[in-house]
């Protein structure tokens, strides 16, 4: 092959580049023919030290087409985050023995922390109870008199008194069970940050 | 002979940019440097080299020369020449990895 059905076969392999990046390659390319033969060398033998023209143009048409940067769906204005594999915490691995160590680890710990924060749930159940039979005592009263045991003074007193108590614990057991909730939620949170392990407390 | 010229591919790239780090260079020059040292196909070297340049590790310029055409001259840019090294640094730990490898698959 010489140096015009290099460079033509080449152009033809190019076409689908856009005519200004496909002029600047078949320059270079002719620079290159350029100074091999002030070098004295022949037009053959720079082509074949060149390559096969097809697989060249392959080569210049796949490469051009790497993004350096991530694409991004979204507002383009929007500052890049970094790239997730270049942090080191994440790519950290743990080993088998440790990772198989840590499950174990929880496991233990979780046998006690469950069962302890059952009960704390619990006490907010009862809480919760408490509220409510303070608070449906008058009908409690009610069924005392239609079943026919009088009516007396002291025990109104007392219904009084019991849906005092029942509002005051209703109250506290909002805060109860939010208060649960939380614990709950961030123990679990932990427990999953643990087994994956490689992060530390944000 | 299909996988080596896949190596030396490879291999390319860091080439390329460790001889632009030594000094600039213009292409014609650094074909005739690349094939000192590995037989490729000189013409990847254009693609290989636009390409750089579009990333921005290279920027170019031309200079008039007394003989023939003008010369297009490559130069590494501060992130070309910060590539360049985690290249070379991931090339030698790749390396060593696969000889070790290598090592103790013959001794087997």
């Amino acid at each position: 092959m010489n140096k015009s059905e290099f460079l033509a076969q080449l152009h033809d392999h190019l076409s689908v580049l856009p005519p200004e990046e496909r002029n600047e390659l078949m320059e270079d390319f002719e620079a290159h023919f350029t100074f091999a033969l002030q070098n004295g060398k022949s037009e053959e033998e720079i082509a074949s030290e060149l390559g096969n023209p097809a697989e060249l143009a392959k080569e210049a048409i796949d490469g051009r087409f790497a993004p350096k940067e991530p694409v991004y769906w979204f507002n383009p204005d929007t500052p890049p985050a970094p790239p997730a594999p270049e942090n080191p915490k994440r790519a950290h691995r743990r080993s088998g023995f440790a990772t198989t160590m840590v499950y174990i680890g929880l496991i233990f710990l979780n046998m006690i922390a469950v069962p302890l924060l059952l009960s704390a749930w619990a006490v907010g159940v009862s809480v919760a109870a408490v509220a409510i039979g303070g608070l449906i005592s008058p009908l409690a009263l009610g069924l005392d008199y239609l079943a026919g045991n009088g009516f007396f003074a002291g025990k109104s007193f007392a219904v009084v008194s019991c849906v005092g108590v029942g509002i005051l614990f209703a109250l506290a057991s909002r805060y109860v069970f939010k208060l649960l909730i939380r614990i709950s939620n961030s123990y679990w949170a932990w427990n999953v940050r643990v087994g994956k392990g490689g992060e530390e407390h944000e | 002979m299909d996988i080596s010229i896949q190596f030396k591919k490879g291999a390319l790239e860091l080439c390329v940019l460790v001889l632009i780090h030594e000094h600039d260079r213009y292409g014609y020059e650094l074909a005739q440097s690349v094939s000192q040292h590995i037989e490729v196909a000189e013409g990847a070297l254009y693609p290989l080299l636009r390409r750089l340049v579009g990333e921005g590790y290279c920027t170019t310029y031309l200079q008039e020369s007394t003989e023939g055409p003008p010369r297009k001259y490559y130069k590494l840019t501060p992130e070309g020449e910060h590539y360049m090294k985690k290249l070379v640094i991931e090339w030698k730990q790749f390396v060593r990895s696969v000889s070790n490898l290598i090592e103790r698959g013959s001794r087997l």
